[in-house]
């Protein structure tokens, strides 16, 4: 039982949920606590132990039952042998008879209701090469090339076959739906017996899949080579560089305190100098970061696009006063679609309201929209975050514009994924550059984490 | 005292007292929680009943509840403790004969110096502590429900601030030393989901996530908390606020306001759910306008009619 849990928690690992050893250990003591002989309790103790986020907890009802499973499932017809009368097993007997022999022992198995066995269940996995799955998308896949490996299809047919014959035979109708029906339960018990061995050898060999690739060769990695499963290990990184850049906005804040003075709390620290003021308190200058991006998610940017907003996502978590906005020709606001805890279903709600097309990126009618809307969130104690390329189609870069945002904002930066070098043709990188504070190239996670890094020291 | 539910049997049928229903999900794991001495961190939507767990506990196991209601910019002055200068002012005006006698028979400045020093822990002794809810908590002489409501609200240095407290239900006051708890209190945690909790925290809790519960579950609940609303009715009513939750809304109507709608009925001594009724009380369920229009529009209008095929299909077929 206990390295039956400890699967469980690989598998859970394997498949992205975050658990730490102090949790299962946890589970195990809360397992010792409620016993295993109630499957709800045992299933709920492990699940309020491992499981800490609600997006997780579709992830366990999927494993759980594969590594605590309710059992074979029963075949449900029953065996049909048992109520016919001796004439009809005659003519079924009769019947058989003119089919294959291998046909025939299918049949027969599914007649007499009978189960695969373990060893059979192996021999099929082995044969169509369910040891090397560890994806539980596949385990319908496999579960149904197993099904053709037991010549499912044929075996349906040759049932119907067998059915007309029986009605030709002279039984009576019923009888053979009767019959049929029963076969068809059966075989969907054995359907079921198979999809539950598949799931739960995926899962196996999911519990014993070494550990993701070292995070180190992922952050060195260009954006554009990155596989959907390196994309979500990074979500996690990007998370931590978000929490950084925050930490390091609000000291940055929180050290400038010449606001206002405070007189309420200049005479509550009077109070232990007898009275006298010898503490003046300021009013804090505003103590929450204001952040404000704009995401450039045309089709040149594509590739980097869905890393760089849950960039975004990531720290419109950390910092509440954060504006986030997207354009490919014109500028729109997404800092909504932000408003939920996932990720993937908001940076996914963003790409397909801006799906990448045939139209061409325009910033700087973008800059304008901002312009005309959104000018009022850049205020002084801002920072203007902008990522793109600058590649603008040839179209007017309303520098004017942009050289009044980044007056009125604190700071302005800009991530690029591309070089200095590069910034020729329809690219007018050239001439936004001067304008911003600091231009840093983020073409992989670790330039990133490095353009952070300098943010968080400059 | 000290054990409060002795099986998940026992959580159910204390908690229903209270006029709260829990399921089997929701006993088990405050069963866990007790036993194991973990806090437990509920999360959902908002008006599941999580603050109303809380009450209920407190309230079953005859526990003084603890409330600190989270929010941007709380500290630990706030939600902790903090040094009541007033107070120690007017101490020492007042003792100040006291403080002469004593340090008046010093005979040099440096042994009046002594003298003071060793007095010192009087004006920083728990006498001038202003215990916020957490240091309430910890030094209760009885064991209490500490309630940590909306904990997605406050800031993320705040939930660090938590973490000794709740693992090790002990608080570090530097003139003091550590304060440890006399009797662990019983935690729990809150959150709406707006964001997402640090891994440490989530770490030391156990997580219980209560969803908008199915039908029966809701016309138990409304059943149980307005007995006056006829069968029939609470019936009706909880089917419709079932259908305007899987309806798209911005904002979906929660249990609470299915209650307070339920009593509205009452109020109004509604004898069916027709238009009229609708009409004038729907504004207590939904709360958006966009969403009182929508749901007029579609849950009023008469049964669909078969829709006539749209351009698209014609399309479609004519290309065949």
């Amino acid at each position: 039982m206990e390295s039956r849990i400890l699967q469980l928690i690989a598998a859970l690992r394997a498949s992205g949920v975050r658990v730490s050893l102090a949790e299962s250990a946890e589970a195990f003591s809360a397992v010792d606590l409620m016993g295993i002989q109630d499957r709800e309790h045992f299933r709920l103790s492990l699940r309020a132990t491992l499981i800490k986020d609600v997006k997780d907890l579709p992830t366990f009802e999927k494993l759980f039952p594969l590594f605590f499973g309710s059992g074979q499932p029963p075949m449900m017809g029953g065996n049909p042998m048992d109520d016919l009368t001796p004439e009809e097993i005659q003519m079924l007997v009769e019947a058989l008879k003119q089919y294959a022999e291998q046909l025939r022992q299918r049949m027969e198995r599914l007649m007499n209701g009978d189960q695969l066995s373990r060893a059979e269940l192996e021999a099929l996995g082995q044969l169509v090469g369910l040891n090397q799955a560890d994806n539980l998308n596949y385990q319908n896949w496999m579960a149904q090339r197993m099904m053709r490996a037991l010549a499912f299809p044929e075996v349906q047919k040759a049932m119907k076959e067998l059915m007309e014959q029986l009605a030709q035979m002279g039984m009576s109708r019923e009888r053979v739906e009767q019959i049929r029906q029963m076969i068809q339960q059966n075989m969907q018990g054995m359907q079921e017996q198979m999809e539950q061995f598949a799931g739960e050898r995926i899962a196996e060999n999911l519990s014993e899949k070494p550990r993701g690739e070292n995070i180190d060769n992922l952050m060195n990695r260009p954006f554009h080579a990155l596989s959907d499963e390196d994309k979500k290990l990074l979500q996690r990184e990007v998370k931590k560089l978000a929490a950084m850049l925050r930490t390091r906005i609000a000291l940055r804040q929180k050290r400038a305190k010449n606001g206002q003075m405070d007189p309420k709390a200049t005479i509550r620290a009077s109070l232990k100098y007898h009275g006298v003021p010898m503490e003046i308190k300021h009013k804090d200058r505003v103590h929450k970061p204001k952040i404000v991006v704009i995401c450039d998610v045309s089709t040149s940017m594509r590739f980097c696009s869905e890393l760089m907003l849950s960039f975004l996502f990531a720290l419109q978590g950390q910092v509440r006063k954060t504006h986030a906005f997207a354009f490919i020709d014109h500028l729109e606001s997404i800092s909504e679609d932000f408003g939920g805890a996932d990720a993937d279903e908001a940076i996914q709600s963003v790409l397909w309201r801006m799906p990448s097309g045939h139209y061409n990126t325009d910033l700087g009618w973008a800059l304008n929209d901002f312009n005309n809307e959104f000018m009022d969130t850049l205020n002084s104690g801002t920072t203007l975050i902008i990522v793109g390329d600058g590649r603008n189609n040839y179209n007017d870069p309303r520098v004017d514009i942009f050289s009044n945002m980044s007056r009125r904002a604190t700071r302005t930066i800009w991530l690029n994924p591309e070089p200095p070098i590069m910034w020729n043709g329809d690219s007018d990188m050239a001439k936004y550059a001067p304008l911003c504070s600091n231009v840093f190239k983020v073409g992989n996670l670790r330039e990133l984490a490095n353009a952070v890094d300098e943010l968080m020291t400059g | 005292m000290s054990i409060l539910f002795d099986s998940t049997s026992t959580v159910k049928t204390e908690l229903s007292k209270q006029k709260y229903i829990a399921s089997d999900e929701i006993a088990t794991i405050v069963y866990l929680s007790q036993k194991l001495g973990k806090p437990l961190l509920a999360e959902g939507p908002a008006g599941v009943g999580k603050t109303e767990l809380a009450k209920a506990i407190a309230s079953a196991t005859g526990r003084e509840l603890i409330r600190l209601q989270c929010y941007e910019g709380l500290d630990e002055s706030k939600a902790l403790y903090e040094w009541e200068y007033s107070k120690q002012l007017l101490y020492t005006q007042l003792l100040r004969d006291k403080l002469n006698d004593t340090l008046g028979k010093a005979e040099s400045l440096a042994e009046a110096a002594d003298k003071l020093a060793k007095e010192e822990d009087v004006f920083f002794s728990s006498r001038f502590l202003l215990q916020r809810p957490l240091l309430k908590a910890i030094l209760s002489d009885k064991p209490t429900v500490l309630l940590i409501d909306e904990i997605d609200r406050a800031d993320a240095e705040f939930e660090a601030f938590l973490l000794e407290i709740l693992s090790d239900f002990q608080v570090s006051v530097p003139e003091l030393g550590t304060l440890t708890a006399k009797h662990k209190p019983f935690v729990i945690l809150t959150s709406n989901n707006t964001r997402e909790l640090s891994e440490a925290l989530k770490r030391r809790c156990l997580y219980l996530f209560i969803d908008y519960p199915n039908l029966q579950e809701e016309l138990a609940v409304v059943r149980l908390k307005v007995p006056d609303l006829n069968p029939k009715l609470a019936q009706q009513a909880v089917e419709f606020v079932q259908k305007l939750r899987k309806a798209d809304m911005r904002k979906s109507p929660s249990i609470s306001e299915t209650l307070d709608w339920a009593n509205a009925l009452v109020a109004l001594n509604a004898s069916n759910l027709d238009k009229d009724v609708l009409e004038d009380t729907l504004s207590v369920l939904l709360k958006h306008e966009a969403d009182l229009q929508k749901a007029k529009r579609q849950l009023m209008a008469p049964p669909p009619q078969p829709k006539p095929r749209n351009n698209d299909e014609f399309g479609r077929f004519s290309g065949n």
